[in-house]
């Protein structure tokens, strides 16, 4: 029993003005601390982070490029804005579910200021996500494979979503006095994103850019102009949005003043125009650009050249000649002839002109002695270009390769496969059906080629002898290899393996 | 204690969260409705997704039922938990098979997915709903634990559709995995109900007693327990 | 010495029930209790003096501020300490984080201060060694402790406290005279209670309530007066008394209306009470 119970020096007896303000961010503090301690929330956290570690180095097959990197930092976040949501919501009913309103409503600190710390306290949640979003963004951009740029309002998004899902948990707390209120919400948006009311995912701009976000299903990644996907709107839509559903809150637990009523319009204005802006439809700059890069990309490219073969490329993918330059080398050591000093052109085309979700395939050039890059790299888009490389080499252009099906594929396959680490992995990779008998589709950047069980056997065989005597008789050999119609058995009595049985026959 | 029983069922019936309930519940046949007044713009399969929207809304409310804020007041009762518990599942599981019966005939027959297969999904997801308020209550001091079993519940099930395929739950008819998944729906209900039953007695804190020793069993008035020790 | 508060016509009903009726009181620092049978309109009044809800019709002032105003009931509230009846916890906080809860809805900003505050309010009433714990692993008495702690951090000027001994064993009851008694000093403590004992031991002012009126403002020994002559012993219940009982000794302790000659008893604060209560025909 000690003397406390005398007048002890007190914090804040008569409010200076401010302490309101500072009493909101001490409790708004409070509740964050309790918020990043409930269960859910470090579970959410927990597998947020996991799934950051595991994904992340597989984005794009270890070459990311950044324009697509950004985005695909926006869905992990949606799980802790699920778990934060529901824990704030029962925050906020927290005094009310154990009888304490009666207590804190004599208190100094006004419903309506509670209301506000309790959406505050959700920050510190959302920057631990912009922690992980940086994170997760910056193993992608850090690595020296990594090309184009990304941009901060698609990594603002996470962030966003997080603070949005506290402001909508506060919201809801306000209007239903019910912890059940917050779950229920969430299966309803569940439903509706999932079930029913996906707005139509074809177009690219209109009403999908409303959901919080805006996810793309892309098949390649394009130039970053070219992307144009209205990024700063949707950031300045979402923390828009985050206002007006905390000021509602604010307003529903008995806020008043002609500056909150301000503020509240304010709000309202900048989602709208936002909302709006965003949804408007692509312009007509951006189509003609896309059109251009697909149609006639030589007109945006920048060229380089290396040895005897010039590289054209989109500015971003510049980066990556050397690791393309290496893969040309490569084939080209192999081959015989005059096909050694034979320029060569890469240049790099997309098929852009839809856009992100765009599906085209890019036709063959009939350019003699050019080949086609993609934007993407690493894993199976490796062997690829070694195969549409040696494929040229080999025919003199891409557009010659189209319906290739004698003994010259037998040595486009050799030359595109035998130089690599572990040729039958890669062989596999490159065959649409990931086998390493029997005839399948080869994949190139344009169109594919196609290996009847008989190339494939020969090959096989070529592939398990030492490469150095496969290569030797090659270069020996290259004009009756490279000949029009030679056949597989030829080629594979040329090069000294067993014939198949079978004569050369596609589909 | 047949009487008991009898007894007990009106105020059993009070204590329900029959409100909880009916926005659940209320909630799946709003959807069904809709579906039903708009049939012509869905698919095959929003169907199905509004079946299993219906059950997961329906089923976190089940997390609530076992809630009972008079806990600490009638543990002490000769009317045994299990008894009392039993008694709200009882009173829970006809309601519960009308509402569903009604949302599987509100969607039209045209569209409805196999409903012995998605029936048998919603029971699981009931039973694990009920499971795990019972083993919250079971582990816990609290006597209404529900919203964190909602929340706890919720986030699960949002994260079940991400599973690996082996082990996937939510496929589509027309997927090959479909009775595959329905092997581990039937034991998802069968762990669920196991868990259940095993919850349902009211919690003996202190286990110094060997354990499945009923509390009967303790000698009165704070003496040495039994064989205890 | 002006009064800390001063109310005057104070009135609220709740539907048909008239809960406060023209109440008009001044407090000054020191404890004063409040008795009065269940339904007397006690809590209301506390309920109406802590800014928890509007009288409909009269006005007070608290401290000098006047809480009919929002600023005037702002600047009351800080000032206000209260502790409600049966109040409600936050079962997963600890003791130290329900006070600080409450610390921080009392606009105590400056987080080092206030944690200091914290720790020496509970220090006060005796729970240092429990702080960290969960609430719902506390006791009752312990829960009413911290509770009493969350109603005195921030030095409020005027302690509004509805039943606070109440559950609590006759230890701990004296413990919480401590507490309590400690707290009035140098402040105006408002206390309400059906334990006549507390206020007889604590309170150097009494009022007693019953149908939403005050029937007596005096002090303690006032009240014991008012039965001065009308409590007598006897060896048989007297018809004419109002209550009456046997005692431990054998002998029937009566209080009402003395026949002539009786063996008066000295009076206690509680037959003052009943007979105050009687007086104003009010069932107690």
């Amino acid at each position: 029993m000690s003397a406390v119970l005398e007048r002890t020096p007190v914090a804040a007896r008569t409010g200076p003005p401010g302490a309101s303000w500072a009493a909101v961010l001490a409790l708004a503090l409070f509740e964050a601390r309790r918020l990043l301690l409930r269960i859910p929330v470090l579970a959410a956290f927990a597998l947020y982070v996991t799934w950051i570690v595991w994904r992340t180095p597989l984005l794009e097959n270890g070459y990311p490029v950044l324009q697509d990197a950004d985005r695909a930092t926006q869905s992990g976040p949606l799980l802790i804005g699920l778990a934060v949501l529901v824990c704030v919501n029962q925050a906020v009913l927290r005094s009310r579910r154990r009888d304490t309103e009666r207590h804190f409503a004599v208190l100094v600190l006004r419903p309506w200021q509670r209301t506000a710390a309790h959406a505050l306290s959700a920050a510190p949640s959302a920057l631990l996500v912009a922690v992980c979003v940086g994170a997760q963004y910056g193993w992608s951009a850090l690595r020296p494979d990594a090309v184009g740029s990304g941009s901060p309002a698609e990594l603002l998004v996470g962030p966003l979503t997080v603070l949005l899902a506290a402001a909508f948990g506060v919201l809801l707390a306000r209007l239903f006095a019910s912890v059940l209120a917050a779950p229920l919400t969430i299966v309803l948006l569940l439903f509706l994103s999932f079930g029913v009311a996906v707005p139509d995912a074809s177009e690219e701009r209109g009403v999908r850019w409303l959901l919080p976000v805006v996810s793309e299903n892309a098949q390649q990644a394009i130039p970053s102009q070219l992307i144009d996907r209205p990024a700063a709107w949707h950031a300045l839509y979402l923390l828009g949005l985050v206002l007006t559903l905390t000021l509602l809150a604010v307003l529903a637990s008995g806020g008043r003043g002609r500056l909150l009523l301000g503020t509240v319009a304010g709000a309202l204005a900048l989602t709208l125009t936002s909302g709006i802006t965003q949804t408007a439809t692509l312009p007509d700059a951006t189509t003609a650009a896309r059109a251009r890069a697909t149609d006639a990309p030589q007109k945006e490219q920048t060229c380089v050249r290396r040895g005897g073969t010039t590289y054209c490329a989109f500015p971003e993918w510049m980066p990556r000649v050397g690791t393309w330059a290496s893969v040309v080398d490569h084939v080209r050591s192999l081959t015989g002839g005059t096909v050694r000093e034979r320029p060569l052109l890469v240049r790099q085309r997309v098929y852009a002109t839809g856009g992100l979700t765009a599906d085209g395939a890019i036709d063959p050039s009939a350019t003699p002695g050019q080949v086609t890059v993609g934007t993407g790299w690493g894993g199976p888009r490796v062997p690829e270009f070694s195969a549409a490389v040696a494929s040229v080499l080999v025919a003199g252009s891409e557009r010659a390769t189209v319906g290739v099906c004698d003994g010259r594929m037998v040595t486009t396959m050799w030359l595109a496969l035998s130089w690599q680490p572990d040729p039958v992995k890669s062989l596999r990779a490159v065959r649409l059906d990931d086998s390493v008998t029997g005839s399948a589709i080869v994949l190139t950047p344009t169109n594919p080629l196609q290996m009847t069980a008989g190339q494939t056997y020969v090959v096989r065989q070529l592939l398990g002898k030492p490469r150095e005597s496969v290569a030797a008789k090659v270069k020996a050999h290259w004009a009756e290899l490279t000949a029009p119609n030679v056949t597989s058995a030829q080629a594979a009595e040329l090069l000294g393996v067993k014939a198949p049985k079978e004569a050369d026959k596609c589909d | 204690m047949r009487l008991t029983a009898r007894e007990s069922l009106v105020p059993v019936l009070r204590t329900l969260p029959w409100r909880a309930l009916a926005a659940g519940g209320g909630l799946g046949l709003l959807l069904a409705g809709l579906l039903r007044w708009a049939t012509g713009e869905f698919g095959g399969w929003p169907a199905l997704t509004l079946l299993r929207t219906a059950a997961l809304a329906y089923a976190l409310t089940l997390t609530f039922v076992l809630d009972d804020p008079a806990r600490h007041t009638v543990s002490t009762v000769p009317t045994r938990r299990a008894l009392r518990t039993g008694l709200r599942l009882v009173l829970v599981t006809p309601a519960t098979a009308l509402w569903w019966m009604a949302v599987v005939l509100l969607v039209p027959s045209s569209l409805r997915p196999p409903v012995a297969d998605v029936t048998l999904e919603a029971a699981a997801a009931c039973a694990v709903a009920l499971a795990a308020g019972a083993l919250a209550t079971r582990l816990t001091d609290e006597p209404r634990p529900g919203p964190s079993v909602a929340a706890a519940y919720l986030l699960t099930a949002v994260l079940t559709p991400l599973l690996p395929h082996r082990w996937a739950l939510f496929v589509w008819p027309a997927d090959k995995g479909w009775e595959a998944a329905h092997e581990r729906w039937a034991w998802v209900l069968v762990g669920a109900l196991v868990a259940l039953a095993l919850c349902m007695r009211e919690p003996i804190r202190r286990r110094r007693a060997p354990i499945g020793r009923r509390p009967g069993t303790f000698a009165p008035s704070g003496g040495t327990p039994s064989g205890g020790v | 010495m002006t009064p800390t508060v001063s109310a005057s016509g104070l009135s609220l009903r709740y539907g048909g029930t008239r809960a406060l009726d023209d109440v008009s009181l001044r407090l000054s620092p020191g404890v004063t209790g409040l008795l009065g049978p269940n339904g007397a309109g006690k809590t209301t009044l506390l309920r109406v003096l802590a800014t928890s809800v509007p009288a409909d019709s009269g006005a007070f002032t608290v401290l000098g501020h006047d809480p009919g105003t929002p600023a005037g009931r702002q600047e009351a509230r800080r000032r206000l300490g209260y502790l409600p009846q049966t109040p409600g916890f936050h079962p997963d906080f600890t003791a130290f984080e329900f006070v600080d809860y409450v610390a921080i809805l009392k606009e105590m900003t400056d987080r080092a201060v206030r944690h200091r505050e914290v720790r020496a309010v509970l220090d006060g009433v005796d729970l240092s060694d429990v702080r960290g714990k969960r609430v719902k692993k506390l006791s009752g008495g312990m829960r009413q402790r911290v509770a009493l702690a969350a109603a005195l951090i921030g030095d409020p000027g005027f302690l509004v406290l509805d039943e606070p001994t109440v559950g609590l064993d006759p230890e701990q009851r004296m413990r919480f005279r401590e507490l309590i008694a400690q707290a009035g000093e140098g402040r105006t403590v408002l206390l309400s209670t059906h334990q006549t004992e507390d206020v007889a031991m604590l309170c150097h002012r009494v009022l007693v309530m019953a149908g939403g009126r005050i029937l007596f403002d005096g002090t303690p020994a006032e009240l014991t007066a008012r039965a001065a002559g009308r409590v007598w012993s006897s060896t048989e219940r007297d018809p004419g008394a109002k209550a009456g009982w046997r005692t431990g000794t054998g002998s029937f302790r009566n209080v009402g209306s003395p026949p002539a000659g009786a063996e008066l008893l000295e009076p206690t604060l509680e037959d003052g009470y009943l007979l105050t209560l009687d007086d104003a025909e009010v069932p107690a």
